[in-house]
């Protein structure tokens, strides 16, 4: 208990100072010293204080000015403790989605047949297998199993193999993310995901409810079976998060400081934590020691981060056929994300928009042509770029398998793709 | 009831409601007992409730120290809440199902939330706990262990979840009738959200149990409560309708539920009333507060045996617990609506299956029943004496489990609470 706290804390911890660019750092220090400090103090703070003297000293000449310009320089402070580009991970390209072609090939069908086995309704089996149609791009199953795979060969060598428990926790991350997308379709009221209607459209909403909670109730009882205290609490901290962040989605912040951590907060809690824990998840199912657990959660808040990072500047960029679902869809949803943040430092004219989340009439159409006369989706860009560069580092720090390498392409894979 | 009733009804509950616990009534369900208390004035209005129920439930309440923990205070304390609060001020007014479901939790008498916690912390004092268990996990004074006391809150806060997932509006269908989409809308998302937000701290709360094959029980029981929004036919915001009734010679023989981890076997079910019935409300009812039963006993390290017994218990005790209810709307003056699945109703349309053509009047909405020709057959037909005998034998099984615990005031109270619902 007292070890896994500690490294959550710690994950915590670390998550806020990510954020908070502004004075506040220097307060959130005092906090983790109040914190009961685990059984590996000494390390907790090491950590803490490595980020407060990495970020101190921007946070302290920022002074609560300009978001951009911070997160520019914590960037640049992240940029110092890593290599400062992708390594080199030689001629040969791994294809992670091939090589995990063996362990990834039927993880749907076998979703779907979970998921009937728990139900005698038809309709209920209907509605909560819609999107496990394989359409998807199934990234969490795929970066949850070459961590587990990388993890397995970091610990027990060449031979190692993937553990069952590993791949079902492969198919809960999945089933997780489903059922939130499902609970957010009601709540957004969107009409298309994955190019085809989405749940809400075709089913009424008390069931489209129902087959959320479902479908979450069936990934818990996998949960349950693997039988491990340490990572059902793991996993249970993921469904926590994302509710929270869809709280944080509904309300505002006044300031631009304020805003900025909180859309870095809402972002690790609605993506980052569920690929974090449940990469962090398959670690400890592998038995690693908490080093590389950590390190493992720590890759995937990056990975979570880039990858949400990538999204919301797709938003505005990418066409709605390629998505799958229409653009600058967060603006009518009212949501002011990184680009538009980043965009408000030249352009103050958005800061009443946000206020109003794009409500009156032609908000939504100027706030998206000021992002994209401003240098917001660059900054994006940049900072997406800087959270894949600091998993990169992290995914090097694994033993050398075609597995990690894996972990080293998908960062580049998350920051390329096109939808 | 008609929606403008309905209006009139939330909104005078909310000028009778001091503004301090009116945010409270509507967030924590199992609210501090002031509030509770408080809102008995209003019960008394209600015509059918006894005395003896509330005395029984109170008496029992001492008997395990507070009704449920302090729950309420760290909900009330919480930023999501906090949240959840302030948007939920915007929806006074409005009439959506929500407030409605947050008036229920607190004031539907017999139903009321406290009394499902209660029961588990009963049963878990009833049967003790083995003399193994350290001190330190024991809250003395009222006898129970507080992990079990942690189960209660989960199968109070599962219960919740549901009931407000369950007071969403299907605006697909809504929205041409409705002039407000946009508080239907609201309130949705944040009936969604405050749903999720109690799944997701029951998850949490199960996990810090340390214990895996509870977890999977408890889970379980979600998928049950699932399920049964999903059996059998529906009106368009998912009102059940019973199946048609079935000829004798076209039942076919129902399968047994041997693994309750297991979804309910249908087999057989549909267009039985009795089986139907029984389907109906184990999921939605008796599955959750028998599993929850049978977790607290698993705490307390009993033997498979005995947590198989504290299924059986909740789960009886929940079936009559529901006929009493169904019976509730035809012993006082005629309601002018009433659960069109209630048994009383099941076994009269197996008698009289022409009858069957009101409930195809309410495919759209069960508002269009002639509730009163219903009523009226209910009351000429044999459907409340059968519904009596239901109750007495379900009655009679949750008594039958309990002489397998030992002697002492909290099994006392628990057969006090069952005979107070025969009364």
């Amino acid at each position: 208990m007292a070890c896994l706290s500690s490294s959550r804390l710690c994950a915590r911890v670390q998550d806020k100072l990510m954020c908070q660019f502004g004075p506040k750092v220097r307060r959130q220090t005092v906090f983790v010293k109040l914190k009961p400090p685990g059984p590996s103090p000494l390390r907790i703070f090491g950590k803490t204080c490595q980020r407060v003297t990495t970020c101190g000293p921007a946070c302290g000449s920022a002074g609560g000015g300009a978001v951009a310009g911070a997160a520019r320089r914590l960037a640049s402070s992240l940029q110092s403790t890593s290599t400062g580009s992708l390594p080199d991970y030689g001629t040969q390209i791994v294809d992670p989605y091939r090589l995990l072609e063996d362990d990834l090939n039927g993880i749907y069908e076998d979703i779907r047949s979970e998921l009937e086995r728990n139900t005698n309704q038809p309709e209920l089996n209907t509605i909560a297998t819609y999107y496990f149609d394989g359409q998807g791009k199934a990234l969490r199953p795929m970066v949850t199993t070459l961590m587990a795979r990388a993890v397995n060969y970091h610990v027990y060598g060449e031979n190692s193999a993937l553990l069952p428990t590993q791949r079902q926790v492969a198919m809960i991350s999945e089933m997780i993310h489903s059922a939130s997308l499902i609970h957010d379709d009601v709540i957004d009221q969107s009409d298309f995901r994955r190019g085809k209607p989405s749940v809400n459209v075709l089913w009424n909403h008390k069931k489209v409810a129902m087959a959320g909670d479902f479908i979450l109730a069936v990934a818990s009882m996998m949960i349950a079976r693997l039988r491990s205290d340490e990572v059902t609490l793991v996993l249970s901290q993921v469904v926590t998060d994302l509710v929270q962040g869809e709280f944080m989605q509904l309300g505002s912040k006044e300031t631009e400081n304020e805003r900025f951590a909180h859309y870095l907060t809402k972002t690790y809690r609605k993506t980052a934590s569920l690929i974090a824990n449940s990469v962090k998840a398959v670690a400890l199912l592998s038995g690693a020691d908490e080093n590389t657990c950590e390190l493992a959660f720590q890759y995937g808040r990056n990975l979570g981060l880039s990858f949400q990072l990538v999204d919301d500047l797709l938003d505005f960029v990418s066409s709605a056929q390629a998505m799958g679902k229409p653009t600058a869809a967060d603006l009518r949803l009212g949501l002011a994300t990184a680009p538009v943040l980043f965009a408000c430092e030249k352009y103050p004219e958005l800061n009443p928009m946000i206020m109003r989340r794009f409500q009156e009439a032609g908000d939504v159409e100027k706030a998206f042509e000021l992002v994209h006369k401003s240098r917001g989706l660059e900054q994006t860009r940049f900072l997406a770029r800087k959270h894949g560069v600091e998993a990169a580092r992290l995914a090097a720090e694994l033993a050398d398998s075609p597995y990690q390498k894996g972990l080293v392409v998908t960062t580049d894979l998350v920051l390329n793709r096109i939808k | 009831m008609s929606l403008s009733r309905l209006r009139s009804v939330v909104k005078c509950d909310f000028v009778k409601v001091r503004p301090s616990s009116a945010l409270l009534s509507k967030l924590a369900p199992c609210a501090g007992r002031e509030v509770s208390t408080s809102s008995t004035r209003c019960a008394v209005a209600q015509q059918n409730t006894k005395p003896d129920w509330n005395r029984a439930v109170s008496e029992a309440e001492k008997i395990v120290g507070y009704p449920t923990s302090f729950l309420s205070l760290r909900w009330v304390l919480s930023d999501e809440i906090a949240n959840v609060a302030l948007h939920l001020r915007k929806l006074v007014g409005s009439n959506h199902p929500l407030l409605k479901t947050a008036k229920n939790l607190l004031y539907n008498g017999k139903n009321n939330m406290q009394a499902w916690g209660l029961i588990v912390l009963l049963v878990s004092k009833a049967a003790g706990h083995s003399p193994e268990i350290p001190d330190m996990e024991q809250d003395k004074a009222a006898g129970v262990l507080h992990s079990q006391r942690a189960l209660a809150e989960v199968a109070e806060m599962i219960r919740t979840s549901h009931l407000v997932h369950k007071g969403l509006v299907n605006m697909n269908v809504r929205q041409v009738l409705a002039g407000e989409p946009d508080d239907m809308l609201f309130g949705n998302k944040i009936a969604l959200l405050s749903g999720d937000y109690l799944l997701a701290n029951s998850c949490t709360e199960l996990a810090n149990l340390r214990n895996q094959e509870l977890v999977e029980l408890m889970s379980s029981a979600v998928r049950d409560l699932v399920e049964a929004e999903f059996l059998g036919d529906r009106d368009q915001q998912n009102n059940p309708l019973p199946s048609r009734p079935l000829p004798e010679d076209q039942r076919t023989t129902a399968s047994e539920w041997d693994c309750i981890l297991s979804p309910l076997p249908m087999a057989g079910v549909e267009g039985c009333a009795r089986r139907e019935w029984a389907a109906r409300h184990v999921l939605a009812a008796g599955a959750l507060l028998g599993k929850s039963c049978s977790a607290a006993l698993k705490l307390a390290g009993h033997k498979p045996a005995l947590q198989t017994q504290g299924y059986l218990f909740g789960c009886h005790l929940a079936l009559a617990w529901q006929a009493f209810l169904d019976l509730e709307a035809f012993t006082g003056p005629e309601p002018a609506s009433f659960s069109l699945v209630g048994a009383p109703l099941a076994f009269t349309l197996e008698a009289r299956p022409e009858l069957y053509s009101y409930i195809e009047a309410g495919k759209k909405s069960v508002h269009d029943v002639d509730y009163h020709a219903l009523y009226e057959a209910v009351l000429s037909g044999g459907g409340i004496q059968r519904t009596r005998q239901l109750q007495r034998e379900h009655s009679g099984r949750a008594r039958e489990v309990l002489d397998c615990f030992p002697y002492g005031d909290a099994r006392t109270a628990l057969a006090n609470i069952i005979v107070a619902m025969n009364a």
